[in-house]
């Protein structure tokens, strides 16, 4: 994508990555919940270098 | 250019050489004389201040200004003086046309001490940094005002107010006196007169366009388009001569360097060189105004989408494009950039080093004007005196401020490219 | 004018690979290549590629007291070519002598690690990827050594004749950058393309996957200004000077009232109301508990990434690295703001 990190997942936002205010309690903590598990599945998938994969979805 | 393009813009500018305290605030024989006690007891009644000092400082006196949020030239509207600066301290009127009278050769600075008066790290977003303009000394190279004599407006804010409120005064008053000032022309004959015009001109020239980043996060990093804060703003085509005629003014303190005065903004060497080859070499098409640190990255994807969509609109057939800040904000352009390119659009890119890094970077900016290197350290000055403050924002005194990085100076390392610095590979 | 010259184990004749554990060595005189730099070489230091890998903080000290016995004019280390390793330890030794007072010369081909350890502090001399390219660096090395123990000051590198040290030096053009943005663009329109600043960032290729999650131990690390609450370490909100870590025994989630940010590149009210948005301690116990993820590495690591010069944040990476590495830690999850 930009500068070269090879495994990323696009966050929320820059004041909160892993978080979302507008939903707050349950909802929030199962987004973050969903964006974390896009990184443990990524951590153990075969990437081209660069790759970016979606958190939220 | 579109259909009908708007009447052009005239500016006459008065030359100034020097300003010394007088009884009355005139222009005479290029010396600008200022009713010191006068201007001062002007500001009585504006909320959030308790007092405005002014002191006027002059190329190689051995003086330091800091806490300097703005510089601003002289202006006035002629036909409609109490339209001058549109919305930020005017009635509203388009500006960019009409004859404008500026005075060339001084400045009004205006400084304030923030972090003295309020806990600024309550903010939300607070601005960071020194901000100074060294008067002699090894800096004096640096900040454009170094070499201008100046009018320093130094205020003193209200702690019981909003820091807010008390800067809505600040720019208010800055921008009325830096009018009242230009306006003591309004009677004289031009001394020099020049149109700004942008006729339509023959189709095979390259038509570009500028892409000018700015940022609004809120109070005392705001940027103001007829006065209103930009927070929200959605990429906006502009004439270029609203920029340079008062439609585009300041309230954004973070990392003086790097930032845009509204002097710049008036005065835009970018503008000004785009305007000048008009019809001999290019075609300038327009400014496209844009927004930076915008919070995620749909937000700077879709904002970067439709600046480029819109130089392609306008006929671009390349864009040079501005930052502001640095950091988050050079992701901005690189991704307006990457859109723009992808479009066909070509590019060339302004931005500001920090010690050799760029802080993003896409393969298709493979063209970028470097302004200078934020970090390189200039060695240290002890002034006579100092204006506008005591200490820098590192606590450290003003006056024994040790070696001083460049992005302390104000519009130092602008990159809208007013300056000629830049940093080079050694 | 005095030289010390630096060389491994090979070029020291103390043997091969077996050689490599070499502790670091002091010999009188040239010895291998230092006798082709047509200089007199007072001292030659050597010392094992793998010993200075493995021992670095010690294998220097040492290098570096019998420099300051010396006291030479000038230190000349390599050429090491395309050796990582050998390279590594140049460029280290070098800019550590040359943050000293010791002007240093090093000779390498422009890929090695040891250009960047070298961290511009001294002048690398581009060299040939193998050694065959020894008789033509030689003398470059050995010219520019002569120049620098004579106290001269050096033109620009393309002049000069070795690699941009990664120093960028501001200087006064003849024209404003609006202006020369404007030439460059139509100039590029002309098919001319040329830039200012040349971006150079590092390709490094994608680790292999991790081939069991269950069984992984994970690390969280940030760089979003994260720390205690009053900031006992006092973590700066902009060009941090160091990165900090911090126990997570017995946490399940950052709360509120004992964690906080400092960063001062963003607006932290909404992290501050909830600073598990910030670093997801929260979800990793969670799918630790469930057993998606192995276990979480009981400490953070955190730093504030707001104004920091790229080698200081190259250099936080690669210790934090380097501390992971040695935790036995296989994968990280490291949060951006």
């Amino acid at each position: 994508m930009m500068i070269g990190t090879n495994r990323t997942v696009r966050g929320v936002a820059v004041t909160n990555p892993v978080g979302e205010p507008s939903l707050g309690g349950e909802d929030e903590r199962a987004l973050r919940r969903r964006i974390v598990e896009r990184a443990v599945a990524m951590l153990a998938t075969d990437v081209e270098p660069k790759t970016v994969w979606e958190g939220r979805t | 250019m579109p259909a009908a393009p708007a009447p052009p813009l005239e500016l006459a500018t008065f030359a100034v050489r020097d300003v010394a305290a007088g009884a009355e605030t005139a222009l005479r024989d290029g010396v600008l004389t200022v009713d010191v006690p006068g201007l001062e007891a002007s500001v009585a009644g504006e909320p959030g201040l308790l007092g405005m000092t002014v002191h006027l400082v002059r190329p190689g006196e051995s003086v330091r200004v800091l806490n300097v949020l703005d510089a601003v030239e002289p202006a006035v509207k002629t036909d409609e003086p109490e339209t001058t600066f549109p919305g930020a301290v005017g009635a509203l009127a388009v500006a960019g046309t009409g004859r404008t009278h500026r005075l060339d050769g001084a400045a009004v600075l205006a400084t304030a001490d923030f972090f003295s008066a309020y806990d600024v790290t309550a903010l939300d977003v607070y601005p960071d940094g020194d901000s100074f303009v060294d008067m002699a000394g090894p800096a004096a190279g640096l900040a454009y005002w170094s070499a201008t004599p100046n009018v320093v407006l130094s205020f003193t804010c209200d702690a019981e107010a909003p820091p807010a409120e008390a800067d809505a005064s600040i720019r208010r008053t800055t921008l009325r006196v830096a009018r009242d000032l230009a306006a003591t022309t309004l009677a004289a004959p031009p001394e020099h007169l020049e149109p700004l015009d942008l006729p339509a001109v023959q189709s095979d020239l390259p038509r570009v366009c500028v892409i000018l980043q700015v940022a609004s996060e809120g109070p005392l990093v705001d940027t103001y388009l007829y006065g209103r804060a930009l927070r929200g703003l959605v990429p906006t085509l502009l004439d270029p001569r609203e920029v340079l005629d008062g439609a585009l003014t300041a309230g954004q303190y973070d990392w003086a360097g790097v930032r845009d005065p509204t002097y710049f903004f008036q005065r835009s060497s970018l503008l000004r060189e785009l305007l000048r080859r008009h019809g001999a070499d290019l075609c300038f098409c327009g400014v496209i105004l844009t927004l930076a640190y915008l919070p995620s990255a749909v937000d700077k994807e879709r904002s970067a989408l439709m600046a480029a969509k819109l130089a392609r609109q306008a006929g671009a057939d390349a864009a040079v494009l501005t930052t502001f800040q640095s950091g988050n904000s050079h992701t901005d352009t690189v991704l307006t950039c990457r859109a723009c390119e992808r479009m066909g659009i070509r590019t060339v890119l302004l931005l500001a080093e920090t010690n050799g890094g760029l802080t993003d970077h896409v393969p298709e900016a493979d063209c970028i004007v470097s302004v200078g290197n934020e970090e390189e350290l200039v060695s240290e000055w002890r002034p006579e005196r100092v204006v506008g403050g005591e200490r820098t924002w590192t606590g450290r005194p003003a006056d024994d401020a040790g070696p001083v990085p460049a992005v302390a100076y104000l519009g130092s390392l602008c990159q809208m490219g007013d300056m000629r610095m830049r940093a080079v590979s050694w | 004018m005095k030289v010390v010259h630096y060389v491994n184990q090979f070029f020291a004749g103390l043997g091969g690979e077996d050689a490599a554990g070499t502790e670091p060595v002091r010999l009188e005189g040239a010895v291998g290549p230092g006798k082709g730099l047509g200089l007199e070489v007072a001292v030659t230091l050597a010392c094992g590629d793998d010993y200075f890998g493995e021992h670095e903080e010690g294998a220097l000290a040492r290098l570096l007291r019998w420099l300051d016995e010396e006291q030479p004019d000038v230190l000349i280390c390599g050429p090491s070519f395309g050796s990582g390793r050998y390279g590594y330890a140049c460029g280290s030794f070098a800019r550590e002598a040359a943050r000293r007072g010791v002007p240093a010369v090093c000779g390498m081909h422009p890929e090695s690690p040891g250009v960047l350890a070298a961290e511009g502090a001294a002048y690398v001399v581009p060299t040939d990827v193998k050694v065959t390219g020894m008789r033509d660096a030689l003398p470059r090395m050995a010219a520019l050594a002569r120049r620098l123990a004579s106290g001269e000051t050096l033109g620009p590198p393309d002049q000069e004749g070795y690699l941009p040290r990664g120093v960028r030096r501001n200087e006064i053009a003849e024209r404003t950058g609006a202006q020369r943005a404007v030439d460059l663009l139509l100039a590029k329109l002309a098919g001319d393309v040329r830039t200012e600043v040349t971006a150079t960032f590092d390709d490094v290729p994608p680790p292999p996957p991790v081939a069991d999650m269950s069984n992984a131990t994970v690390a969280l690390v940030t760089e979003s200004g994260l720390v205690p609450r009053g900031n006992p370490d006092r973590l700066e909100s902009n060009r941090a000077h160091a990165w900090m870590s911090y126990p997570l025994e017995g946490l399940d989630g950052f709360d509120v009232a004992d964690w906080e940010t400092v960063h001062g590149g963003y607006d932290t009210s909404v992290a501050n109301a909830d600073p598990d948005r910030l670093v997801p301690l929260d979800a990793v116990r969670r799918l630790v508990a469930e057993g998606s993820i192995g276990s979480l590495h009981e400490t953070l690591y955190t730093t504030t990434g707001n104004s920091t010069p790229v080698a200081t944040a190259a250099k936080f990476g690669q210790e934090i690295a380097q501390r992971l590495r040695e935790a036995g830690i296989q994968a990280v999850i490291l949060t951006g703001t």
